[in-house]
This record gives structure tokens, sequence and C-alpha cells, in this order.
């Protein structure tokens, strides 16, 4: 186990190093330099350059920002909020803190919201029940998250006036809502599908008519000895699901003007900041890996017959 | 065949007497079988293949039925239906802003006013291909075989060109502004008619029918049906090609991987495992932005054909290819490895092996064949994945760029009009939707269908 663990951390930083590689490679494989504008001659250009370390070989730069990130420091700002430290516009000017608080929110209404919808359709196979949280799951699956931020936004916001339209610090749990749920809309009913059908494969097994036959309470049966055993299936898709949040929480705070770190990504990229595209990339990308690493790790807790130290064979 | 056989094979069916009987042979027991014995030895079912198979529990399926046709209707939609409609996804129509569902323009709904006691009209700021204001010089009217000729003296925009055969003079102009206020006179000095066709001529067309925007118009004036048309046919293309792509580059990998094994196999699936971790929405992003300029360079400047034509697509749906051809073929790979390791075993891979066929062979002759469901069902699924990859980027404004358009990039250009005009968002979100719904459903009814073993 622990030999395992430490394999899959060595893997995660190796991925962690070829991300960050594969970014700093594309950024500099777009033509021109950053400091190019209509005005600026070839020595202002040279002198900007200069002063942030661009004239150095690519190698030494890469090393730098390497090393920089081992020490806590990635660099300033060339052009967004110029000389700022991208560490302070990433965790201290709140827009982490942002995504953050949309993403964990998410997840766990993806995942608390969509496990026992899934259980229910189960338990209730064939019935109404079932047949509604088909279809509704499934156009679930189909809806992109672009489509249900904005219809939320005309119903509940614009229409009914429930909610406001705008959310920008998402300090209200009403200003929370249509955000988080636009998110959470896909992952949850694919995670309400899986559970489906794998806690209809549970329930056709032996030991549950054996439970059955003890007398033990539907309740009990249905999330001690079957859930426990159809969760697998759910947690494989918890990794690409944090993936799958951090685009959704893209396109979200585009749509509902939140000031998040995915959205400072994306202009980022158009305004090649390139110390804030190689700190948003390595933070967002170590997000990802590690919940990876934690749902590897999770299988063993979930389902002890699973050899992690076989898994690969 | 002989009958004795015959017999032994009935034997099943007999009683004991007729066993006893058997006891004792006669001559005409071993006789030739008759030809119509014959024909009750031969299987009167023929034998179903894999595919009819599959076919047959697909048809069943209804709910894939009815998927399988309504993504037929949509590729009706987005591949013949440009041809049907009058407008162009890129021309801006002046006249016809800001146009909500079935609505026409103030000029369309005049010209088929106009239409209905004239055999043609033409008009300045009216679709199809109208013009912007027509410059003087000699334009002909082409009515069937007639040709009508004349000279435009002075420079005119905004009018109205009416065509009436039965009237003395067949050509005459109208201000549209003076059409609008009721009160118009024909002016039939603007032109001299000419009896013969000249050369070099602008050759009018005639429209004699007047085609409603079923989904409105944008801003700009351009239709929105024909924008979806063609944004639906993006959409189906991206997801088709980029599929093929995972489809091609994964099997490939994969059964390298899973038939070679050993060190060969480690390595690769580290590779495989390395990838798969990278979080693609950020390399997608990244390689948008840098593939933008090389490429666009690369269609201006080469000279094969096909170069060119990719370079109408423009350079947002490439870099999706490349993507998807460097980052998502993983998933597929894993699938294909894993169908590999378990057919390699089986005998008839050892007999290609001891028949002397190399590697590549039993690849493409063996395994490939018998994991053709797998790789069936996982190509169908990734379409609706391509498709929303392509629409989140474009709803970033990342993906296709103006004029062309795709589902994602229209429902990004309605949201900032939305409490304006939601049928705007309503209509390529929609269709979006339902081809992404019937994707998927068409590819659930394939895996029951394809894969019975994983059929609950």
């Amino acid at each position: 186990m622990t030999g395992y663990v430490l394999k899959r951390i060595g893997i995660s930083f190796l991925t962690l190093l070829l991300v960050a590689a594969i970014a700093f490679a594309l950024m500099n494989a777009i033509p021109g330099s950053p400091f190019y504008t209509e005005k600026s001659t070839p020595e202002m250009i040279a002198r900007a350059e200069a002063k942030y370390g661009l004239d150095k070989p690519l190698p030494v730069q890469f090393y730098n920002y390497i090393k920089g990130y081992f020490s806590g420091d990635m660099g300033v700002s060339l052009k967004m909020q110029e000389g700022t430290p991208v560490a302070d516009i990433i965790f201290n000017q709140g827009k982490f803190e942002l995504s953050l608080k949309i993403g964990i929110a998410a997840l766990m209404v993806a995942v608390c919201l969509g496990i026992p919808l899934g259980v229910l359709a189960a338990y209730n196979r064939g019935k109404w029940i079932d047949s509604f949280l088909r279809v509704f799951t499934t156009i679930g699956v189909a809806v992109p998250s672009f489509v249900m931020a904005t219809l939320m936004l005309i119903v509940f916001a614009v229409n009914l006036q429930w909610l406001p339209v705008r959310s920008e610090q998402l300090e209200t749990f009403s200003s929370c809502v249509m955000p988080v749920l636009a998110v959470a809309f896909y992952p949850m009913c694919y995670i309400a599908k899986l559970t489906r059908t794998s806690m209809l494969d549970a329930i056709g097994q032996d030991y549950i008519r054996t439970a059955r036959a003890k007398g033990l309470k539907t309740g009990k049966i249905l999330f001690k000895h079957a859930l426990r055993n159809s969760l697998i299936p759910v947690i494989t898709y918890v990794g690409p699901l944090t993936a799958g949040i951090i685009t959704g929480s893209f396109v979200v705070e585009t749509t509902f003007s939140i000031p998040g770190l995915g959205k400072y990504f994306v202009s980022s990229i158009m305004n090649r900041d390139y110390p804030i595209i190689m700190g948003t990339t390595v933070v967002l990308a170590a997000l990802i890996i590690v919940m990876n690493l934690f749902v590897d790790i999770a299988y063993k807790i979930v389902d002890p017959r699973i050899n992690l130290a076989k898994a690969e064979d | 065949m002989f009958r004795k056989d015959f017999k032994a094979f009935q034997l099943f069916h007999t009683k004991t007497e007729d066993i006893e009987q058997l006891k004792t042979f006669s001559a005409e027991d071993f006789e030739l079988a008759s030809a119509a014995e014959k024909e009750n030895m031969v299987e009167k079912r023929k034998s179903v293949s894999y595919w009819k198979d599959a076919f047959r529990r697909f048809k069943k399926n209804h709910v894939s039925v009815v998927a399988f046709f309504l993504f037929l209707l949509i590729c009706i939609f987005a591949f013949v239906g440009p041809y049907l409609i009058p407008y162009s996804y890129e021309e801006q129509y002046r006249n016809s802003m800001k146009l909500g569902p079935f609505e026409n323009s103030e000029a369309e709904i005049m010209a088929e006013e106009i239409l209905q006691d004239c055999d043609a009209i033409y008009a300045t700021s009216l679709q199809p291909g109208s013009l912007t204001g027509l410059k003087k010089g000699l334009y002909t009217f082409k009515d069937g075989s007639d040709w009508y000729v004349f000279r435009l003296k002075k420079n005119l925009s905004d009018s109205v060109i009416v065509f009436d055969k039965d009237f003395d003079y067949p050509i005459y102009f109208i201000k549209e502004k003076d059409y609008m206020a009721g009160e118009y006179e024909l002016n039939a000095v603007a032109y001299e008619v000419h009896s013969e066709q000249p050369e070099e001529i602008t050759v009018l067309e005639f429209d004699r029918s007047v085609f409603p925007h079923v989904f409105g118009t944008d801003s700009a004036g351009r239709d929105i049906m024909s924008r979806s048309m063609y944004g639906a046919r993006v959409s189906i293309l991206i997801g088709i090609i980029a599929s093929l792509i995972v489809l091609v580059i994964g099997s490939i990998y994969g059964s390298v991987a899973g038939l070679v094994g050993g060190k060969v196999d480690f390595v690769m699936m580290r590779i495989v495992e390395i990838i798969y971790s990278v979080p693609d929405v950020l390399i997608v992003l990244l390689l948008q932005v840098v593939l933008q300029e090389p490429l666009q360079n690369w269609f201006d400047t080469s000279e094969v054909a096909f170069v060119k034509s990719l370079g109408t697509l423009g350079t947002g749906i490439i870099s999706i290819f490349i993507t998807f051809a460097l980052l998502y073929w993983v998933g597929m790979s894993r699938i294909v490895r894993g169908q590999v390791l378990m057919l390699k075993e089986q005998e008839f891979v050892t007999a290609a092996n001891v028949l002397g066929a190399k590697n590549g062979r039993i690849i493409k002759r063996h395994l490939l064949p018998n994991c053709v469901g797998q790789l069936v069902i996982a190509t169908c699924l990734q379409i609706p994945s391509a498709i929303f990859l392509e629409s989140y980027l474009s709803f970033l404004g990342l993906g296709i760029s103006a004029p062309m358009s795709s589902l994602g990039s229209l429902c990004s250009d309605a949201i900032e009009t939305i409490t304006l005009y939601p049928y705007r968002l309503i209509f390529p979100a929609v269709i979006l939707s339902l081809l992404v719904l019937s994707l998927n459903l068409v590819g659930d009814g394939l895996r029951d269908a394809l894969d019975p073993r994983l059929k609950k």
C-alpha cells in the first residue's frame, strides 16, 4: 500500500512537471513577443523582455520557473497587473477562493444529490419515478452547462426574480445557487445514471437476497449492503469530474461574470501574460492531479478486494 | 449420404420399437439418400451474422431507434437544409436585423405585396442575393428564356426594381421610402430597353418568393436558421472526425501495447497514465491560442488544395482536431488494450503466430476485427464529448471564428442579448442538446446491441 501510494505520488509529480513543460513550450510557441504593441520599438521590447528575464534561453527560463515554484515564488505578472506577484494574484485576491468555493460546492451537490437519485431510481425500477429520473438524467447529460446557466439566469433571475442576476463575490447563499447548480448539473445527472446501473447490478446479487431473508430493513440493505458495493464506478468518475468541474467553472464564471480563476486564466492566455498562464496552469493541474491521487487511494478504502500493488496488471 | 445414416440421425426422435428394427439391415438401407431426404438435412435457417444479430437487437430498442432517426433528421437539417433556404450563413441583410422567429423585415413584406401583382421583383435591400445598391450600367433580367436588358442611367440605392411583363415599360423603379409612404410614381425614365442581349452585363436573377426567417435574425442581420444549419454541420463534422482520429490512434496504440506486452507495454501504459491525468482543458485553451497564427500562415501560403479547404474551416477547428489527436486517444487505447490482452490468449492468435504472421497482420486481421463492437461503441460515445468540447471552446470565444458559425458560438453570441432575444439562444441550444442526446441514446443502444454481455 505505502509503496503504491509513493509510486503514485511520484507519477503525479512527473505529470505536473510534464504539464508545466507543455504549458511552457506552448506559450513560447506563440509567435512574437508578449510586449509587442503597434507603438513599441524593438529596443523597448528588448528592454521589457530583459527586465522579466525573457531574453534568457528557454531551458534556463523553464528551470527558473520550476525552481521558483519549489520556493513558493511564482514570478510576477507581465501585463495584466504589472509587477504583482502571481502567487498574490491567484491566492490573495480571492480568485482561487471563489473558484474553489464553486468547485467544492458543485462537487458536493453532484455527489450528494446524484448518488441518492441513482439509488432512488434503482430501488423504484420500472416505476414512474424511475422513468422520470431516467428522462431527467438523460436530458441532463445532453445539455451543456452554459445553456443550463443561461436558462437558469433567464428563468430564476430575470423572469421570476428569485435569485440575483449578478453574483460577483458570491457572499450570500442565494447568489451561489445558480453558478453551483449550473456547474453541478451535468455531473449530478451522470453520477445518478452511473449509480442506478451499478445499484441494479448489486441488487441482483445473492448477498442482497440473503440480507433480505435475514429480515434487514430496506434502508439498511440499500445503503449499507448494495450502495457500498456499487460505489466503485462512481468513485472512478470523481477524478475526471474534477477536471469537468474546472471546465464548467470557466464557462459559468464567464456567464455569471464571476471574477474567478477560470475567467482569469482565459484572459491571461489572450493577454499572453506568461507567468500567470504558468501559475494558473500549475495550480489547476495540481488540483486535478491530487484529486486523481485521492480517487485511486479511495478505491482501496471502498473495496479492500482491490490489490493496489497489482492493480495495473 | 446413406439412408442408414439418415435413420441413425432420426434415432433421437424414435421409439424403442423403431430401434429394434434398426438391428436388422436390409439392402435398401444402404441405398443413396434421395434428394427429398437430403432436403430434410439441410439447415433451414440461415446462420445469423454478428452484424445482423446486432441490428436485430438494436431494432428492438425503440428509444435508440427513435434517437437514430432524430440524429438523421438533424443531419438532414445540417447538410441538406442550407440548400433549401435562400439565406447564407455569413451575409448580413441590411434591413432585416433583429427579427424574431418567422418575421420578415418591412422590405421583405413590401416585396411580398408587390409580388402579388408583378412577375418578379428585385430590390436592393431584399434577400436573397440582394445587392447593396445598383450602379450605373447595363443589367439584364432573365425570365425563363426571355431577356430584358436595360441601361441604368444613375446610381440607385434603396430602390425596388419591379418587373411586370404586361406593362408597357416592363421594368420600373420605386424608392423604398416612397413605396412605404404609399405615394409613388413609376419611374420609367431611368432606363432604356434593349432588345438584344449585349456582352458584359450583370444578370439579375428573379426571386419570386420571400422566405421567412424561421429562427429570426441576429443583430447584424444574419439569418439564424442558416447559421444554425452550418453550426450543426460544423459540430457533427467535428464530432465525427475527432472520434475517428481518436479511434485510429487509440486502437493502434492500444493493440501494440497489448500484443507486444512486457516492458514495451509497461512504458506505453505509463505514458498513457501521465497523459490521462494531464488536465485537458488547460492544454486545449493554450493550444487554441498557440496554433492560431502558424495555422493561418500555413493555410495562406500552402499550394495544396486540401490544405486550402481546411483553411475555410478556420484555425479553431483544426486545433481541436490536434488536441484530440494529442490527448483524447488514451481512453480508447485502454479499452483496446484490455480487449487485446483477452483476445491474444485465444487459439486463433496462436495459430496465426505459428503460421508466421507478423504482429502487424495479427493486429489488423485478427485482433481489431474481434473487438470491433467495443470500437464502434467507444467511437460513438466519443462523438458527443467532442461536440461538447467544441461548443465550450466556441462559447469561450476560442473555437470557431466568425463568419463561420458553430452551435457553441451561436449560443455565445446570443448571451449578450439574452434578456431581449431569448430565442437566439434557445434555437441553437436545443439543436445542440438534441444532437448530443440522440448520439448518447444511439451509443447506449449500440452498446446493448453489439455487446450483449453488458446488457442487464
